[in-house]
């Protein structure tokens, strides 16, 4: 096992953690799905109509580029209501629950099994209910392409950002489903997985031993836990390599989608954050497509609240009666923070919490833990200080010039800076230090795209 | 500070877009944020911001620039009353003198400058920048205290409109505007800018003290013949003489900020501490300052100008080259950005500074000129920085492709 340190970033002491303990989520009686929204780039066709009975892993939509791809119901009963958005996209599916939960079942692959299938059988299968765009392929973070196998596959099995789900939690239990995940990752690549590990805390054997795979592990802050670190640093992306990452957690489902033939539509998650009241913060065991509004909704810890599928650092934006995503494993509350604080830009701000020194919590309050919200905390500037970025940017990247790059739309010169080894995930913690409030993530997912499109 | 804040989100009204006064709107908005912290929310990730913004960081710029400006007060004064006898040199009759001195020239310089700031804010609809805080009180401090007002008003406003707006405004300028105005006005009323008339007011009602010719250290050091004994030119020279601890502490005659390289110290510790100044810049142009003035003292001092012997640690103190340094290389937009980028900026500024001082027949100070040269080569520094950051790039990524054959 190969072992890192990573020296930049920032671990944000935020209140709010999700307790060790699991609880149970009771089910809604109806599950939703925002295919729209979850799957932005695909042009989605429907299988289905109003009123049609459903299976737990009948097929929904199927891609029109790709038409092996499948979006699967989530759990058996009638297809209630399908609403149009803007440019009729498909923005909401409501499936009524009713019945035994039947599944559409394909013959159980153990472990073994796994690693004597070949690999079209197995890209078909995951393909087939949708698992497949749990696998990202780098650069550009889409849905993977089976024509463009990977150099290598890196599997995440360390969450830095606040708040992830605790994998020591979750992965009890399902040890067995997690190895079978790694065998089918193992058949999906020429080259090597790489298991990479927290090294911040001590990890049980199931992941220090875990087979088929090359185990490292990281240690530093945040954003020492974000893949683009562990690519650059173990296999980095050249321009026209195409790597493959993927979440430990979503391992567990892709290996339970393989152990029992069926879709696995039960998975933990966490729900977490300042904005929660404190008894709230936990992990959660629910349901696909089931509502999370008794949590979100109902044990807020302020009248308006921000929930965001990921962490404070990353993730979109959803509505505090936001149905369990297909992607993602946690969801962030904060308090929409609108409150204005007299003469800010003079007093000494003890409460205040501030990485840049000009503060004195800084000074006084070194080891608060802090609760933040969702204030900007100033208004969008130009760009002033410069070389602050790259304290919080683990990856050998000059970031203000790499930015600068993709503002005068120069692509090649992002590329030639490394804006392909990155997400705009990676930029977080760079763009919370900013004091000219920049939307670097913005930026790089622009810049990202720009070269998506004309080709690199 | 709920009725203000209320008064606040009332007046706000015609402001706002399809009001009577939708284009003052920059103004209304300066005005808002300036009492109360904006309520704007993270529109997207990351969802939580850090607690600096520009504001904050502006006015830890003129929070490290209060004890230059209080000591040029306090200085403007002293050596008005000390030059011209007036028998009062207590500290208040100090502070009170000076503040009739300099106090004007400050004000001329922010009330014209904030005027350009707002009218462009207006015209191009931006919010107003809070550089100008800096711009508009560095500008004044390099000047010296008998400069006529209306030559502020003209400067800083050439310093704003070319330094600044003309570029695009703060951020996208290529100079950096205080010390563009300065040198403008210093090319354009050199009588008023340069010379050995115009560091100390003088009132020509009153006696002059005795050995006051009103010549700076630089000025007295660049007159002394070859072989001759510059230091003790120095020490010989002034009513008081022009002692290494004088020049550091600043009691000595010069623009209103620049005289006292203590004053300029204790603003580089709140810079760096706050992390807002580059303590690379400010390194790097010591260590020029250093490498250039021992290069030059190793020079046979009887075939060159005694200058050449001057020790670099009364270069330090004599000018403004704590000033420049401090407050004039680090500003962020118009310096290097990279990190190497800054370690050759601040050294070569350093370079520059003892070349010109020393060899150029013509000016006796080159902070000025230093700096605003490196300001145009700082694009290049980082340019260079940046290729050779690329192929470095290249060569980590190709080491992984050879490893997999």
């Amino acid at each position: 096992m190969a072992s890192y340190t990573i020296k930049k970033g920032l671990n944000l002491k935020l209140t709010g953690a999700p307790d060790v303990s699991i609880r149970e989520l009771p089910a809604s009686p109806q599950r939703v799905l925002h295919p729209a929204q979850d799957y932005p780039n695909l042009k989605l066709r429907p299988k289905v109509k109003e009123g049609d009975q459903v299976k737990r892993g009948t097929p929904l939509f199927f891609d029109k580029k790709n038409p092996a791809f499948q979006i699967c119901a989530p759990a058996a009963g009638t297809v209630s209501a399908i609403e149009f958005g803007p440019r009729r996209v498909f923005a909401k599916v409501v499936i009524d629950v009713a019945g035994q939960d039947d599944c559409e079942a394909v013959a159980p692959l153990s472990e073994q099994a796994v690693l004597g299938t070949d690999r079209d059988t197995i890209v078909h299968q995951l393909q087939q209910f949708g698992f497949s765009s749990l696998i990202r392929t780098r650069p550009f973070d889409r849905t993977m392409n089976p024509d463009q196998p990977p150099k290598s596959i890196f599997v995440n099995a360390m969450a830095t950002a606040p708040f992830q789900p605790d994998l020591a939690v979750v992965l009890p239990g399902q040890e067995s489903a997690f190895r079978t995940g790694l065998a089918v990752l193992s058949r999906l690549t020429e080259g090597k997985v790489h298991l990479c590990l927290d090294g911040n805390k001590t990890n049980g054997p199931e992941l220090t031993g875990a087979p088929h795979v090359e185990i490292h592990s990281f240690k530093g802050p945040h954003p020492a836990g974000n893949t683009s670190v562990h690519i650059h640093t173990i296999d980095p992306i050249s321009p026209g390599d195409v790597v493959w990452a993927v979440q430990a957690l979503d391992v567990i489902r892709i290996g339970t989608l393989f152990e029992t033939g069926k879709y696995p539509a039960q998975r933990i998650i966490s729900l977490a954050g300042p904005g929660l009241k404190e008894n709230a913060r936990a992990h959660y065991k629910v349901q696909e497509g089931s509502s999370l509004a008794p949590v979100l909704a109902e044990q807020k810890a302020f009248d308006e609240v921000r929930c965001v599928a990921g962490t404070a650092f990353f993730g979109p934006k959803v509505s505090t009666d936001s149905p369990v995503r297909f992607h993602g494993h946690g969801i962030t509350v904060l308090e929409e923070d609108r409150s204005r604080l007299f003469l800010g830009w003079l007093l000494p701000g003890l409460k205040r919490y501030s990485l840049s020194r000009a503060y004195a919590s800084t000074w006084l309050k070194p080891k608060k833990t802090w609760t933040l919200g969702t204030s900007q905390n100033g208004e969008l500037r130009p760009m002033v200080l410069t070389g602050l970025y790259d304290k919080y940017m683990p990856i050998n990247l000059m970031v203000d010039f790499l930015v600068r790059a993709v503002l005068a739309k120069d692509s090649s010169e992002a590329i030639q800076l490394g804006i392909l080894e990155t997400v705009p995930e990676d930029f977080a913690v760079a763009a919370f230090a900013c004091p000219s409030k920049m939307d670097l993530c913005g930026i790089i997912q622009k810049g990202l795209d720009q070269i998506e499109q004309e080709g690199i | 500070m709920k009725f203000l804040l209320k008064q606040l989100e009332e007046g706000r009204k015609p402001f706002m877009p399809g009001g009577k006064l939708e284009r003052l709107h920059p103004l209304y908005e300066a005005n808002d944020t300036f009492l109360f912290t904006p309520s704007e929310v993270t529109h997207g990730a990351p969802h939580v911001r850090d607690a600096i913004d520009i504001k904050r960081t502006m006015i830890m710029v003129v929070l490290a620039l209060i004890p230059a400006v209080l000591f040029g007060i306090w200085n403007a004064g002293y050596q008005f009353n000390m030059v011209n006898q007036t028998g009062d040199t207590g500290m208040i009759a100090n502070l009170i003198q000076g503040a009739m001195i300099v106090m004007p020239i400050i004000l001329v310089s922010y009330l014209v400058g904030g005027l350009w700031e707002v009218a462009f804010a207006i015209v191009r609809k931006h919010p107003i920048n809070e550089g100008f805080l800096v711009t508009g009180l560095l500008f004044p401090l390099t000047l010296p205290p008998t400069v006529p007002l209306w030559q502020v008003a003209v400067g800083i406003s050439f310093g704003v409109v070319i330094g600044k707006e003309v570029f695009g405004g703060t951020g996208f300028n290529v100079l950096n505007p205080a010390l563009t105005a300065r040198a403008f006005l210093f090319f354009a009323y050199p009588i008023n800018l340069s010379g050995d008339q115009v560091w100390t007011k003088v009132d020509s009602a009153m006696n002059s003290i005795q050995g006051f010719t009103g010549a700076t250290p630089l000025a007295i050091a660049a007159q002394v013949p070859a072989g001759g004994d510059v230091l003790a030119a120095l020490h010989q020279a002034d009513y008081a003489g022009f002692d290494w601890m004088r020049m550091f502490f600043g009691t000595i005659g010069g623009s209103i900020g620049e005289t006292s390289a203590l004053a300029c110290l204790i603003g580089a510790v709140i810079l760096i501490l706050s992390g807002v100044g580059s303590w690379r810049i400010m390194a790097g142009s010591v260590l020029g300052l250093f490498a250039a003035a021992t290069l030059l003292n190793l020079l046979p001092g009887e075939h060159f100008k005694a200058f050449t012997q001057l020790p670099f640690h009364y270069h330090m103190v004599m000018g403004s080259f704590a000033f420049g340094t401090v407050f004039m290389a680090t500003d962020p937009v118009s310096s290097a950005a990279s990190t190497a980028g800054k370690w050759i900026y601040g050294f070569l500024i350093g370079v520059l500074i003892v070349i010109i001082r020393v060899a150029n027949p013509a000016y006796p100070e080159g902070v000025m000129l230093a700096i605003l040269f490196m300001n145009v080569m700082a694009p290049l520094i980082d340019h260079i920085v940046v290729q050779s950051h690329i192929r470095q790039r290249k060569n980590y990524l190709r080491k992984f492709s050879y490893a997999k054959g």
